[in-house]
């Protein structure tokens, strides 16, 4: 036994040195980011791009932008201010670009430098229109006074490219169609400057988040100090992932350090020693090492929330701890006490390792790390039972035990419950049915926005920027498919026609795609036609005898302005508007998505997506599978008891996780609890400790241990209710549901095991009566 | 993304800057220019020569304009083609001998123009000393001379590397300098103060601007 116990000390040892060398050195990164939990499918990487992919490609952009707005009444005032603020902003650690307007002339100079060779390609619509409609003469008169007025960008250089002045009118118009946000804005007598940050793509995801949040409000708080009567709001999705995780860590905290108190306490008050505690957490922590070893060596990253998901099973391991250590040292060896245990023990793992496994089926990355890290952690508390606990003295439930006296008088409540082995089936009978009902019935929820807590005052920020900036309306965008880049162009092309009539009527406030910014060749190929035909030929003459230099026409076989490196490092909003071989048409405003789905209609390759409704398809289809994997195990489980207990007291024994689980749908829903993927997910976890209630209460039914294990089972749901019923009381919305479900379902677990366990004979003696013989 | 309402703008407060002294310019150790009223406008005659590098002649024009510190600029060219600029604080518009109006600028902070002129005109150099560094001094001909260079960091720096003007009573010269080597010179003359309202030829192109 030693020689064993030494081999999984030392087994532990290596997977605490292999964890802490992938995670320290940076092997295995662990991802915070909330937009990590979509479109990160085990799917075909050749296969079409999915919508939540799409998603998740823009969210993850617009993630790492930061907006602050600035106002003041006096426009000099704001700027100083303006610029102040964007140079302490620009100095944080993880800020890789800031943008200010009035700031950007070299940003100006690229543009020029990128599009002026190709000014003859270029028309902004209403100059198309004009050459069009045979109204070159308005662009002429417009190009001679640009000559002489006294404000025109007009240059020598500028002149030899673009002699009819069309430039200036594209830009302008390409102006428009981005958007404010380029300028300061004034509205009703306020001035408000927008000082936009790009963040490193790796800030969220290093961890560094917060250090940034702090000094963005530092450097906000200073500013305003500064700056009497100077007023700001900020919003991005930094700020509110942070806020939330500051929240919920909070939570957290207070909650893991009252449940740890309190079952330190609840142990302490059954043996009065330190020993169980200390056999306790040596059974939870090797689970969790375990568990965290296994999924850094299988993912190249892991999921925050698959940790704390797979850290739950800490409800689970120290069941096992405390079915041993229960045992009276009078039972025995601690070789003979482990042989009382070890068939329940065996089989609560392997139901608990089947349930966990079918979620490893599901097509979720998520799914997959939270199947991982729970089957490793559990089989490595399991083994640290058999292995480790059998050397650690054992210590007796003491008589006097204030949780053995209300054990005992849970066991005569209890007693009176009892029914007979037909009620119990067809009560079995009733809750498989039910929860099959319950699964179908009961709708779900799976509306992302509800997970988190929100924060008052960056909601109202983020809407008073939204109003400043006309960003309002539905988040909806459009996908443009297509393997060829120019086919894309085209399409983006019959999107923007399509759609200009909804601009004009102000059901869409705007609009920008990649074809705004590079127009295709086809559609070049027209410009240089119309501009050929309807300028130079009719008016080359003319304007060349105003200029000391002689106009020529077009070449038509020059290089068209395609979407490549080089437009890409003078146009990076193109990776906005672009997506793993997909174009992207953003939209501003859109307050008619009806009208806009209609004119898109005849349009091929356009997809129109909502954001939020594709990531609440995306865990819709999550919780499907939850649902099926569970549905699965429950098969599974009913097998193995029905082999292992015969048909009768099988199903009643597999009726008992079934019925926590329905305890827990129920519950929840009567509590007005949303029907989630997390609470699906949290169903995992009452059937696995249902389970194992049932099982060690199955196994040592009738058996002289048999009011230890009950015992064991009391003080597994006090710890766990202590720990997930106090997650029941956080403020963030996803923890309180897990938190409740899994409380109400292990009240339902623990009565049901009893119920459902009931002795065949009278056997209903107490612990302390035995204790007295 | 793309300012190019705003270099417009800086280049047409540039334009406006240098035009706005030609009645002003009041320094401590310098010839005092006249001061506009809020109840007046400047009048007079311009003749520009637009130097573009590499060219050997220079685009010249020339037409008459007014300025008022409350109304805004009209710069009316006349020959050799007849278009207008008006710079109000509804932004910047062109219209050509036909009457079509372009606009290529708009939005409130063009309202600064003409506070900025104002401030000019008053003598007050402090909201251009803000963008510009600002050297004085006299001529041989007892002419005063201010010399604004952009500064380092300024966001005009890339459109305007220096700007001169001279003049006595009012300003009589302008000399726009741009990084690319091009350069604007501006003579003004005939220059005279009047009472409000403006001439109805001039009333009537502000009243359409913002229409």
């Amino acid at each position: 036994m030693a020689l064993r116990a030494i081999l999984w000390a030392l087994c532990l040892i290596a997977m605490a040195a292999f964890a802490t060398w992938q995670l320290r050195g940076g092997h295995t990164g662990i991802d915070a980011d909330i937009l990590s939990l979509i479109g990160q499918e085990n799917a075909d990487p050749n296969g079409p791009q999915s919508d939540i992919a799409t998603v998740r490609h823009l969210l993850a952009n617009d993630g790492r932008q930061a907006i602050f707005m600035l106002s003041h009444s006096d426009r000099d005032t704001l700027e100083t201010a303006a610029t102040d603020f964007a140079d302490r902003i620009a100095a944080l650690d993880g800020t890789q670009a800031i943008t200010l307007p009035g700031h950007n002339n070299d940003r100006f100079a690229d543009l020029m430098a990128l599009y002026s060779p190709h000014a003859n390609s270029l028309l902004s619509p209403s100059d198309r229109e004009e050459l069009t409609d045979g109204n070159a003469e308005t662009l002429y008169r417009r190009a001679i006074q640009n000559l002489y007025s006294p404000a025109t960008t007009l240059s020598s250089q500028s002149l030899k490219q673009d002699p009819f002045a069309l430039l200036p009118a594209f830009l302008s118009d390409l102006g428009a169609k981005l958007g404010t946000g380029n300028d300061v804005i004034a509205q009703g007598g306020q001035f408000y400057l927008p000082v936009m940050a790009s963040l490193s793509p790796d800030l969220r995801s290093s961890g560094n988040d917060q250090r940034w949040v702090t000094g963005a409000n530092a450097a906000l708080q200073s500013i305003t100090d500064a700056t009497p009567g100077l007023s700001v709001a900020k919003t991005g999705q930094i700020f509110f992932a942070v806020a939330e995780a500051s929240r919920a860590q909070s939570d957290v905290q207070r909650i893991a350090i009252i449940a740890t108190i309190g079952i330190l306490v609840m142990i302490g008050l059954v043996f009065y020693s330190p020993l169980p505690l200390f056999g306790a957490l040596l059974v939870v922590g090797s689970g969790l090492l375990a568990g965290l070893a296994a999924v850094v060596a299988i993912f190249p990253a892991i999921h925050a929330i698959a940790l704390v998901f797979g850290a739950t099973m800490i409800g689970i391991s120290v069941d096992y701890a405390l079915h041993y250590l229960v045992l009276r040292s009078d039972a025995g060896s601690p070789v003979d006490r482990l042989r009382k245990i070890r068939p329940g023990l065996s089989l609560g793992l392997l139901t608990s390792v089947i349930g966990f496994g079918a979620l490893s089926l599901s097509p979720t990355q998520l799914l997959s790390q939270i199947a991982v890290y729970s089957v490793a952690g559990l089989v490595a508390a399991y083994c640290s039972v058999l292995f480790l606990l059998p050397l650690i003295p054992a210590r007796d439930v003491r008589p006097s035990s204030p949780i053995l006296k209300l054990h005992d008088g849970l066991q005569a409540i209890l007693g009176k419950t009892f029914a007979p082995i037909r009620v119990r089936l067809i009560a079995s009978a009733a809750i498989i049915i039910t929860l099959a009902l319950s699964a179908f019935l009961i709708p779900g929820n799976n509306d992302i926005r509800q997970f988190g807590h929100g924060n008052d005052a960056l909601i109202s920020d983020a809407g008073k920027i939204a109003d400043i900036l006309g960003l309002g309306g539905s988040p909806v965008f459009i996908r443009i498919d297509g393997t060829n880049p120019q086919d894309r162009l085209e399409t983006g092309e019959a999107v923007r026609d399509a759609l200009t009539p909804l601009i004009a009527d102000n059901r869409l406030g705007g609009m920008i795609g990649l074809s705004d910014l590079i127009p295709s060749i086809t559609r070049q190929t027209e410009n240089r036609d119309l501009v050929t035909t309807g300028l130079y030929d009719r008016f080359g003459t003319a304007l060349s005898d105003q200029l000391p230099v002689t106009i020529t026409a077009p070449d038509k076989a020059a290089d068209y302005l395609i979407p490549d490196d080089n437009t890409a490092r003078a146009l990076p909003e193109i990776a906005r508007l672009h997506s793993n071989g997909s174009d992207i048409i953003r939209l501003r405003n859109a307050t008619d998505i009806d009208a806009i789905s209609t004119a898109l209609g005849d349009i091929e390759n356009v997809t129109l997506i909502n954001p939020p409704i594709a990531i609440s398809n995306q865990f819709a289809a999550y919780r499907l599978w939850a649902w099926i994997a569970l549905g699965g195990a429950l098969c599974v489980a009913a097998i193995l008891a029905v082999l292992r207990y015969g048909l009768s007291t099988g199903i009643c024994v597999f009726a008992a996780p079934a019925g926590a689980i329905l305890f827990a749908v129920l519950g929840g829903y009567a509590f007005g609890i949303a029907q989630s993927f997390f609470t699906t997910m949290a169903l995992f976890l009452v059937f696995a400790i249902g389970a194992d209630y049932v099982l060690f209460l199955a196994e040592s039914r009738n058996g002289p241990h048999d009011d230890d294990t009950r015992l064991a089972v009391l003080l597994s749901l006090i710890s766990s209710v202590l720990a997930f019923g106090l997650l029941a009381t956080s403020s963030v919305p996803l923890v309180r549901d897990i938190g409740s479900v899994i409380a109400i379902g292990l009240i339902g677990a623990w009565f049901l095991a009893f119920w459902m366990t009931a002795p065949t004979k009278n056997n209903t003696q107490t612990q302390n009566q035995r204790g007295q013989e | 993304m793309i300012p190019i309402r705003r270099l417009i703008a800086s280049v047409a407060t540039v334009a406006l800057l240098t035009s706005s002294m030609t009645g002003t310019a009041r320094a401590d150790d310098i010839p005092a220019p006249a001061t506009i009223g809020t109840e007046q406008y400047l009048g007079g005659s311009f003749t520009m020569d637009r130097h573009l590098d590499g060219f050997d002649k220079p685009l010249t024009s020339n037409g008459d304009f007014v300025l008022s510190p409350t109304k805004g600029l009209v710069w009316r060219t006349l020959a050799p083609f007849p278009g207008t600029t008006i710079l109000d604080d509804h932004g910047i518009t062109r219209i050509d001998d036909q009457g079509n109006r372009d606009e290529l600028a708009r939005g409130d902070q063009f309202r600064q123009f003409v506070e900025l002129i104002s401030a000019v005109l008053a003598g007050n150099w402090q909201p251009l000393e803000q963008h510009f560094d600002i050297a004085r001094d006299t001529t041989e001909s007892n002419a005063w001379q201010v010399i604004l260079t952009p500064k380092d960091g300024s966001t005009i720096q890339n459109q305007i590397s220096k700007i001169t003007a001279t003049g006595t009573d009012f300003v009589e010269n302008v000399r726009l300098e741009k990084p690319a080597g091009d350069h604007d010179a501006i003579a003004l003359s005939g220059q005279s103060l009047q009472s409000l309202p403006l001439p109805p030829e001039f009333a009537n192109l502000l009243t359409g601007a913002g229409q």
